[in-house]
């Protein structure tokens, strides 16, 4: 087994390091950047609140995190292992395995019910009885009568909910959430991050949530402003030390 | 709406990918429909010319042993645009060269041949003239044979009853010549002009008058009607269908042209069916939002009908403008075929199936989904609900089955057609639907894993719906595909061992039985041994079970066989190509019997144990049936359709001997050495009608490649469509995967499995229903017998997964190349 997926590796090494991060895209004429030298690391079990404006590159930087892209410049280290050196594969076994994510818009498969929606991460990791662990989380989230409904069947505080079953599943080292209030409304909304935090804490997932709630990012340990691209910890000397 | 703005719409329309497949359906339709019918009704021409040329015109009037027509019949035939020409055949002595001898007189009139051409010689062995008329008056063109039996030379005079008339050439070939053994006597080819001066025709005398008719198609059909109440018995109107050589070939190609174009015709409304559905789900949303705007549910029921209208416009012109240069293409190739320039011909009448393709299943596959638009809720902005569809869809299913029965019935008016390829596909919905249904079940027990056979079978479980109903479409497209291509190979294979590469193209007739071995030894040392030497016994049937035949089989049917004399043969086997339907063949040391051709004994009501009396010159034979056997006509060897055993009734009558046999172009010239030293024995070279007809087959077969191509490619569009309709759902559903950590090697192998099993499990079910529906069709229309074709059995459906699976790849391939990242932003 090599280091990357390693569950016992090191505790005294962060979960995450980023050290000169840069992302640009390229545009019709010039080039646009959206990330500009980020530097960051995230412990073990931390929860950390990323918040922006809309277009300061939080989506971005999540994505950089969690090797859905690769970066311009810069590295990222997830649990050890250099996810902006990997081959997507890798990264791929790596997400498989150590990674969750919640979304904006809940990114559920339309054409799946929402017990095949949570059971599809499983079936990826070659879980056994992935329907009878699903069925388990739906409960837990409050879902066990709706099990065979799909997507549109749901409202937008459902589904999100299916979709955190969904990233809880495999039990993540680490959970990436984007903006998982955005569309909803301020009690669901409330209501979703507190099942969110709730699960976080008893899994003891490492969670890095991307918002412009300052309530919700109140709720994390750390708060880490983005800002045209750049990365400020108001509190940061504090912390470090 | 203006204008503008609606050309706006249409092109926004075209950027919307359901659109686009639903317009490219509906172009293909239009294109395949019209290429074929278009390319049909071309191919009808040319082979209709080039077979015409079998009986020197279009149509044919036979008047035998009867009088002259009324020349009003021609005034009406000439008034309908129609050329005339007009032939007498009789038989006569002539005198020349101080003998008598027995000939048969072609007298022809100026316009004669109206199809095709003659071929003549100035001198003995001389070069070979093509000409397009017959002799001039004053003149006789003869037949070789008859000027070494009289000892003339051209320049000679050869007297005809009264006429002395002036032998300007020798006859070799003329187009309807055909390979009629009866025309035992030499050729005479003269003027028609000058028959009545010879004074050889009186009343009662046998004399057979043929009137010849060229034109326009629609003419000759309405000329014919006009005549066909006006017919007496001793008429026969006819054209080469009627021939026997040619007609089964024909009319065998011309189903199979018909059936290519059912089957276009069936996979366009599939595929406009497919896509018109997929484009009606898109627009659900968009309804919803009109209506939340305050459309009222008629108003949006108008708009998409409008939109309907415009894209059949489209898609007619797009498919003319597609269908167009490729008939123009084809026409082309067939010409190259030919070696020569082939008139195009674009039939108006064949464009409008097309049309009526295009119409009809845009109004009736793709309307009804779009009209259940104006019923979608507005509530769905808000939140999607479950609508009572049931009811609706079993309407709409039964509204398309009638459009696609009335839509080949239009294109094919035959009910056997329409039946079989209607039969074959309800069969394999209800296999499908069975089997479909029991897969599913069994898919139900599969639960997760993370290896891709897992994954592609919890795949196929989880997209049932969309799985079933491609998996229908990919059958049903398979199973028209392999249709096709199984009546293709059949029929190829069917005119291959009917005209072999080396088929006998010279008959040698009038053989004296001592001159037997001579002519076997002569062909045996140029290297072609004769192999089928049947002896030759001319007689009339005179007598069935002691009655006269005429009364016996009743007056009023006019059976030529009773009229002429007929060939007769002893024979110890059976040829290879004839078979025993009924009876028994003759046991060796039996004498005593006739083997009667099936399909004369079915016309004469014979029975096995009746019997037969026939008169050869003043003698006559009675001997009973014992077996009805089939002849094959068109095998350009000897055949009979009265056999004798060796040694039985025909024994000890004066018999001649006939062969046929296989003479390369280049040896030709043996022939000369061959006529000089065997005078008296007739050479019929029918190496000109086998090289017309395998010209007509080289066409059809070119046409039924083509036919086959082209539905090939329509059928692959169709499941390209098919495929392409789940596309967005499979892309989200491939992004998500990457997202939550699937490998891409697993997601394309996963894919590709799930897509292979459908493909697989259509292929199978597919052919058999093609097997199923191949058998009704050889049944009914072509007359072959079932057999299962392993050479379709297993490849096809191999095949099959090969392709879907590559569809499936084909899909996947955006997913593969971005990163997840990315994916998903477009997703959004
Ligand atoms: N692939 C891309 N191509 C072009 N522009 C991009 C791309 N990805 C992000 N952007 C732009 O970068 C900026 C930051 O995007 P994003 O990270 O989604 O912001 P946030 O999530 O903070 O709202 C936005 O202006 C967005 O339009
Ligand atoms: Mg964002």
């Amino acid at each position: 087994m090599n280091q990357m997926t390693n569950p016992n590796a090191d505790h005294c090494t962060p979960m995450l390091r980023v050290a000169g991060l840069s992302h640009r895209v390229p545009l019709e004429t010039d080039t646009l950047t959206i990330l500009q030298g980020v530097n960051l690391e995230i412990n073990r079990g931390e929860s950390v609140a990323i918040v922006g404006r809309s277009g300061s590159g939080k989506t971005t930087l999540l994505g950089l995190l969690a090797g859905l892209d690769t970066p311009s410049e810069g590295t990222v280290e997830l649990d050890g292992a250099m996810i902006s050196q990997l081959s997507e594969d890798k990264r791929a076994e790596l997400r498989a395995s150590r990674v969750g994510f919640v979304f904006q818009s809940f990114q559920l498969l339309p054409a799946l019910s929402a017990l095949e929606n949570v059971m599809l991460p499983l079936e990826l990791a070659g879980m056994d009885n992935p329907d009878k662990r699903a069925r388990e989380l739906l409960e837990r989230v409050g879902l066990g009568e709706r099990l065979n409904h799909t997507p549109r069947q749901l409202s937008g505080g459902e589904q999100q909910r299916v979709a955190i079953a969904r990233a809880f599943a495999c039990e993540p080292a680490v959970l990436f959430a984007d903006e998982p209030t955005g569309n909803l409304d301020n009690r669901t909304g409330q209501a979703v991050s507190d099942l969110l935090m709730a699960l976080n804490r008893e899994q003891g997932t490492t969670l890095v949530m991307v918002t412009h709630d300052e309530h919700l990012a109140a709720r994390c340990a750390r708060q880490l402003h983005i800002e045209a691209g750049q990365l400020s910890e108001p509190t940061a000397e504090e912390s470090v030390s | 709406m203006a204008a503008s703005q609606k050309l706006h719409s249409v092109r926004r329309d075209w950027r919307e990918r359901d659109v686009r497949v639903v317009l490219a359906a509906l172009m293909i339709a239009v294109a395949t429909v019209a290429t074929i019918a278009l390319f049909a009704s071309q191919l009808q021409r040319t082979l209709v010319s080039s077979a015409s040329t079998f009986l020197a015109a279009d149509r044919q009037l036979d008047v035998e042993n009867g009088r002259p027509i009324p020349d009003s019949w021609l005034e009406e035939a000439h008034s309908r645009g129609l050329r005339t020409g007009q032939m007498v055949e009789f038989s006569t002595m002539v005198f020349g060269g101080d003998q008598f001898q027995l000939v048969s007189v072609k007298a022809v009139s100026d316009e004669y041949p109206l199809r095709g051409d003659l071929e003549i010689q100035t001198r003995e062995a001389g070069p070979r003239e093509t000409v397009r008329s017959g002799p001039p008056p004053g003149e006789v063109w003869i037949n070789p044979r008859l000027l070494r039996l009289l000892g003339l030379t051209p320049g000679d005079t050869l007297e005809v009853g009264n006429e002395k008339l002036t032998v300007s050439a020798l006859l070799v070939r003329e187009p309807d010549g055909g390979f009629s053994m009866s025309a035992l006597a030499p050729r005479v080819m003269m003027h028609k002009d000058d028959v009545a001066a010879t004074g050889v025709i009186q009343t009662g005398s046998r004399v057979e008058y043929v009137y010849l008719f060229a034109g326009d198609t629609d003419a000759l059909e309405s000329f014919g009607a006009w005549l066909k109440p006006r017919l007496e018995p001793s008429h026969e109107w006819r054209s080469v269908r009627d021939g026997e050589t040619l007609s089964r070939s024909l009319q065998r190609a011309e189903r199979f042209l018909l059936l290519g174009g059912s089957l276009a015709v069936l996979l366009a409304a599939v595929a406009v069916a497919v896509a018109s559905r997929q484009y009606a789900m898109s627009q659900r949303d968009t309804v919803a939002l009109l209506k939340t705007l305050g459309l009222s549910g008629p108003g949006i029921a108008r708009l998409y009908l409008r939109r309907l209208a415009i894209w059949g416009i489209v898609g007619i012109i797009g498919g003319l403008a597609i269908a167009l240069p490729l008939f123009w293409v084809l026409a082309g190739m067939l010409g190259n075929l030919l070696d020569r320039p082939v008139e195009l011909y674009f039939d108006p009448n064949a464009v409008f199936p097309a049309l009526a393709t295009a119409v009809v299943s845009l109004f009736a596959f793709a309307y009804p989904p779009i009209r259940r638009l104006r019923d979608v809720p507005a509530m769905r902005v808000l939140r999607s609900q479950p609508t009572g569809e049931r009811r609706e869809l079993w309407r709409d299913g039964l509204i398309a089955v009638a459009a696609i029965f009335g839509l080949v019935w239009l294109y094919a008016r035959e009910l056997d057609l329409v039946v079989a390829l209607l039969g074959g596909l309800v069969l394999l919905l209800l296999a499908l639907g069975l089997v479909g249904g029991a897969l599913i079940a069994g898919l139900r027990r599969i639960r997760g894993g993370g290896n891709a056979w897992r994954l592609a079978l919890v795949g196929l479980y989880r997209h049932r719906g969309a799985s079933l109903s491609q998996m229908a479409v990919f059958g049903m497209t398979i199973m028209l595909a392999t249709t096709l291509l199984l009546v293709r190979t059949s029929l190829l294979d069917d005119w291959q061992a009917q005209l072999p590469e080396k088929a006998p193209n010279h008959f040698l007739i009038n053989i004296a039985p001592d001159a037997k071995n001579d002519v076997a030894d002569f062909w045996r040392e140029r290297g072609h041994p004769l192999e089928n030497l049947y002896p030759m016994v001319r007689g009339r049937l005179t007598e069935l079970n002691g009655v006269p035949v005429k009364e016996a089989v009743g007056s009023d049917r006019n059976i030529g066989a009773l009229n002429r004399e007929l060939n007769l043969t002893w024979m110890a086997t059976l040829p290879d190509d004839n078979k025993i339907v009924k009876g028994q063949w003759f046991a060796p040391d039996t004498v005593s019997g006739v083997s009667v051709e099936a399909r004369l004994a079915d016309r004469l009501g014979l029975k096995l144990g009746d019997r037969l009396t026939f008169t050869v010159g003043s003698e006559t034979v009675t001997e009973p049936v014992t077996s009805f056997r089939t002849v094959q006509w068109d095998s350009m060897k000897p055949n009979f359709y009265m056999a004798f055993p060796p040694g039985g009734g025909l024994e000890g009558l004066p018999a001649t001997w006939i062969t046929s046999f296989y003479l390369p172009p280049d040896q030709k010239t043996e022939l000369n050495t061959f006529t000089r030293q065997f005078p008296t024995i007739s050479v019929l070279e029918i190496d000109h009608i086998i090289a017309r007809i395998q010209d007509i087959i080289r066409q059809v077969t070119l046409a039924i490649e083509t036919i086959l191509g082209m539905i090939l490619a329509a059928a692959l569009v169709v499941m390209a469509a098919v495929v392409s309709a789940t596309l967005r759902d499979r892309q989200r559903e491939g992004a998500l995967l990457r997202t939550l950590g699937g490998r891409q090697s697993l997601l394309v192998r996963s894919t590709m499995l799930e897509f292979g099993v459908l493909g697989g499990f259509a292929g199978i079910v597919g052919v058999l229903a093609a097997e199923a529906a191949v058998y009704a069709l050889q049944y009914r229309m072509f007359e072959g017998s079932f057999s299962w074709h392993w050479s379709v059995i297993v490849p096809v459906p191999l095949a099959s997964a090969l392709l879907v699976s590559l569809f499936g790849r084909w899909q996947l391939g955006p997913v593969l190349s971005v990163s997840p990242m990315l994916l998903l932003r477009r997703l959004e």
